[in-house]
């Protein structure tokens, strides 16, 4: 129990009057920047990084964590209301969560989705605290073929958001492969489909694309169709959620966390691949009588699932970060370069150097979490109230803001030419039933299954057998097969 | 051979999807040969989605000559004539937001992209919606770039805030 | 593009500056400068323009800086805007680095580093060469004899394709008359990556900054068998140059003023960041934050950016990057 010892001493550390303030802070501040598109936990924490001149480590450390957490908390508000998605890990939650928004229960989505983070983000760091070191010396076995399979056993997800034409779906799917391979080759340093443009080297933001096609184009459909004098109301319905509610949600909250931790611990992880998984699986595990809700009225599952998914993930990060000073995400890479700030050499050495730094943190992890839920649930009857707003106003409101997302972190008037843009094909792909979410899925999927096929080779010398004689990546490919036959298998027996 | 005109719309929609497929193919021929080691260079993946591309794009225009699929979607049974008013003032609320921002600021540009956006949408009080846009750009101008240090586009209003 | 006006910085910043009285204002050399980093917030280039910022308001020598960060394509967005910009301004400065060299190469970019005028290169990160610590490679003349045998086989990692750790690779395969496109060089997307792919014993070497895998050679997961430098950068660990394969080559980072500006004015750029080299406060940074001092000033900085330039397109042709 000596990692129980260790903790209950962060807890001391992490309780004291000013780290208390700093964990606020950085829960509120995180909060803000989660709702925002674009605007994420790895630029903000970047933006705060001169107050390492001026905080002691542990304060700095605390609120960078409660922001990280925090944002994860935020990014689901927007896409359960305004179908605006404020973090790639939330793009998945604005499937189901729009819906629920539009058919009056916005409050139950929002609640599903803050306590889902609750309970992920504890399990999370409970996971970091007893877990991650063994986790992730397992995790280093895994090389660039194995993530290859693993990225070929998420492509079936896409099955789960086809609608109903496998045409007009894989049509959609291959928009988002093509939107993906812009940009300069990793393994080549050659630009692709750039047709020139030098911003766009560096790729398309995938947040971007999804704000585009969810909120742009939904927007330019509306104004499509819009009747004069014609008043969508939304209805609110009720705030909490049911005693039904609660037995939906929480097989899938333990699902998504089960699935998330795992893969933010995989140094080539991260958060989207777990959103995916797991609504792929709430979709094929969802009680009969609930079924007709995903993609209509939207169902709980779908929500309550990827939110706890995107949480757990986001807890795991920071495993591979504190235990091998591993940076698997921008974040944790922005974090890691905050301990240089302070002549800490982040490292194997850190859990052991820096022990009561660690600690402390690790115990503010899990204060943030409550602070976070004690902070989130009052507000859904507050934000739930954005509903009321008349559709002009509304329409508008969400306009500025996907502009202020995606003008605010490069400002360049070509993101927001792109924004439009992807928002006008939207807008026609509604018209003519092209599925839109198969291209987010298409955009971040295809270049790390690319990469990650291609430095396998390279490391193989070429030998494409090399994803079948490693035993866990021939393992990956037979679920990733399991998962796309066994269904149908699994019917014809049945009958 | 005639269609009906839903299947029409549906067999441009068709040869939209054929065009990007020939974009694609078009631009994976122009990705330079890599001379670096390896089995799969930099234009396999391109070309691998051109070509699935095209062939999607080709099945839908087969599907748009065998009649289409837009008559059997929900919308499009009763479907509201175009609302070139709407469209048009929303597309000036986009416009109006590209070309200004870099010029005269977030605040002007988003505000008046607000006001065009809200009159889209059938709101008779653009005064009204003036004062909201305004309200709301400055807000978010100020908790960006005062309390985050982000700047969102500086302009002749943001000086004098 | 980003102003870090951080009110929580600031508000945290002003008590500590009252508290220690703004130093006398003889030392000021400028009222203000306007730094721009062609790269987000967190990065190296703004690291260094921050840590300037901090040491030159320490020291007293500038009264406030204005940062501006326009990140991109390895600085080649930001640098036709600071261009077109701040031409013949003399309070504008420019961060960039060996980074930037090889982008503006390989992405046939309009504006070069030519379109600003060299101040000071001010720091730099030595390559090192690690390789698992199970591997049979013991030291580096093992390395290089299988580079010689068959470059193919043994499979490389590093930063993406093109840049400073697949440029070591190639400037090492030419001593043994083996060239870049023969290599079996995996490019992964950052330091983490990499790490995990040398940890996990996937790949048989990897070169990046000393910084990235010191902690884990120090920890003993990696095993060192050179860095890049002039000087060793590892206790025990010999350069490329000393073990016989002449390549020294580094990550370095400088500073540059605006195109246009007269001499008088480029003179006095390059005093203030003299002044700021030597004063206490910047050898404490660089200090801190385990920074190589590099610095090289004027014409000097100029003659070895020529240099850098003519080492970097030769590799870049041949891995295919410039024709």
């Amino acid at each position: 129990m000596d990692s129980f010892n260790n903790l209950m001493g962060g807890f001391a550390h992490a309780l004291s009057f000013a780290n208390l303030g700093w964990a606020i802070l950085g829960c509120f501040l995180g909060t803000a920047i989660g709702v925002l598109p674009g605007i994420g936990p790895a630029l903000t924490i970047a933006l705060l990084l001169p107050i390492t001149y001026q905080v002691s480590a542990t304060g700095a450390f605390i609120l960078f964590c409660g922001v990280f957490y925090g944002a994860m908390y935020g990014g689901s508000t927007t896409s359960i209301l305004l179908n605006t998605p404020g973090e790639s890990g939330s793009i998945i939650t604005s499937l189901e969560g729009a819906k629920m928004a539009k058919s009056g229960r916005a409050g139950p989505a929002l609640a599903t989705a803050a306590i889902g983070s609750f309970f992920a983000g504890t399990i999370g760091t409970l996971g970091i605290t007893f877990l991650g070191p063994v986790i992730v010396e397992y995790a280093l076995r895994l090389g660039p073929a194995e993530y290859f399979c693993l990225m070929v056993l998420c492509f079936v997800t896409v099955s789960a958001v086809l609608g109903g034409s496998a045409l007009r779906g894989l049509t959609s799917l291959a928009f988002g492969l093509m939107l993906g391979l812009v940009g300069i080759d990793l393994q080549s340093g050659q630009p692709r489909l750039t047709f020139g443009v030098t911003e766009v080297l560096d790729g398309v933001n995938v947040v971007l694309v999804a704000v585009g096609l969810f909120a742009v184009g939904e927007t330019l459909y509306l104004a499509w169709r819009h009747v004069v004098g014609e008043q969508v109301i939304q209805p609110v319905g009720s705030i909490m959620l049911s005693k039904a509610d609660w037995k939906r949600s929480f097989w899938p909250w333990m699902r998504g966390a089960g699935l998330g931790f795992p893969f933010g611990v995989l140094p080539a992880g991260g958060t989207e691949m777990p959103t995916m998984l797991s609504y792929y699986a709430e979709r094929k595990l969802v009680k009969p009588e609930f079924a007709h809700e995903f993609g209509t009225t939207g169902a709980i599952e779908g929500v309550a699932g990827p939110e706890a998914a995107n949480n757990a993930a986001a807890a795991g990060v920071l495993v591979p970060m504190l235990t091998l000073g591993l940076p698997t995400s921008a974040t944790a890479a922005i974090m890691l370069s905050a301990f240089q700030s302070y002549g800490i050499q982040p490292g194997p050495m850190l859990f052991v150097q820096q022990a009561d730094l660690v600690w402390t943190l690790i115990a503010s992890l899990f204060i943030a979490n409550v602070m976070l839920v004690v902070l989130n649930l009052p507000l859904v009857g507050l934000w739930v109230q954005i509903l009321k707003v008349p559709t002009p106003q509304l329409y508008a409101g969400i306009l500025v803001f996907a502009t202020i997302g995606t003008y605010g972190i490069s400002n360049s008037v070509t993101d927001l030419v792109l924004l439009y843009g992807i928002g006008i094909i939207a807008m026609f792909m509604r018209r003519f039933d092209f599925p839109t979410a198969p291209v987010v899925i298409g955009m971040i999927l295809g270049p790390m299954a690319e990469q990650a096929m291609r430095q396998a080779l390279v490391i193989s010398q070429g030998d494409w057998t090399t994803f079948l004689t490693r035993p866990a990546s021939a393992t990956l490919l037979a679920i990733a097969v399991l998962a796309l036959v066994g269904p149908r298998i699994w019917g014809l027996v049945r009958r | 051979m005639t269609l009906r005109p839903s299947a029409r719309a549906d067999l441009g929609a068709a040869v939209f999807v054929l065009g990007l497929g020939i974009l694609a193919m078009w631009q994976a021929m122009v990705v330079p040969a890599s001379p670096l080691y390896g089995q799969v260079g930099p234009s396999f993946v391109p070309y691998l989605v051109a070509v699935l591309m095209l062939a999607l794009g080709v099945g839908l225009c087969l599907a748009a000559l065998r009649g289409g699929w837009s008559h059997t979607l929900e919308d499009m049974q009763n479907p509201a004539p175009t609302n070139w008013r709407a469209l048009g003032l929303l597309f000036a609320g986009l416009l109006a937001n590209l070309a200004l921002i870099e010029w005269l600021g977030f605040v002007i540009a988003a505000t008046a992209q607000f006001v065009l956006v809200a009159a889209a949408f059938g709101s008779r009080r653009p005064l009204r919606d003036l004062l909201i846009g305004a309200a709301v750009c400055i807000a978010a101008f100020m908790m960006f770039d005062r309390l985050l240090g982000v700047n969102i586009g500086a302009g002749i209003l943001e000086g004098v805030l | 593009m980003m102003r870090r006006r951080t009110l929580l910085a600031a508000s945290l910043a002003a008590p500590a500056a009252i508290a220690l009285g703004r130093p006398a204002t003889a030392a000021e050399l400028f009222p203000s400068l306007s730094v721009f980093v062609p790269a987000g917030p967190g990065g190296g280039w703004d690291g260094l323009g921050r840590a300037m910022e901090q040491a030159s308001r320490a020291a007293g020598l500038v009264g406030t800086f204005q940062f501006e960060n326009v990140g991109g394509a390895g600085g080649t967005v930001g640098l036709p805007r600071f261009v077109s910009q701040k031409r013949g301004r003399a309070d504008a400065l420019f961060i960039g680095g060996a980074v930037m060299v090889g982008a503006v190469l390989a992405n046939r970019a309009p504006v070069g580093l030519k379109d600003v005028t060299p101040l000071a290169r001010m720091t730099t990160e030595p390559g090192i060469i690690v390789v698992p610590a199970s591997s049979e490679f013991r030291d580096i003349a093992g390395l290089m004899a299988a580079y010689r045998a068959n470059p193919g086989a043994v499979a490389t990692c590093g930063g993406s394709a093109g840049g400073i750790d697949h440029i070591t690779l190639g400037l090492m395969l030419k001593t043994v008359g083996r060239s870049a496109r023969d290599a079996s060089y995996v490019a992964f997307a950052g330091g983490g990556p990499a790490q995990a792919a040398l940890l996990g014993a996937q790949v048989k070497a990897g070169i990046s900054g000393v910084s990235e895998f010191s902690e884990q050679v120090k920890a003993g997961r990696l095993r060192a068998l050179a860095t890049t430098g002039d000087t060793r950068s590892l206790d025990g660990v010999p350069t490329l140059k000393e073990s016989g394969i002449d390549v020294v080559i580094g990550n370095w980072r400088g500073v540059f003023g605006a195109p246009g500006i007269n001499p008088a004015q480029r003179a006095a750029l390059v005093d203030y960041l003299t002044t700021l080299h030597a004063s206490p406060q910047w050898q404490d940074i660089m200090t801190t934050r385990g920074w190589d001092d590099a610095f090289l000033k004027d014409e000097a900085f100029a003659d070895f950016l020529r240099k850098d330039e003519t080492d970097t397109l030769a590799v870049l042709r041949e891995v295919g990057l410039v024709t």
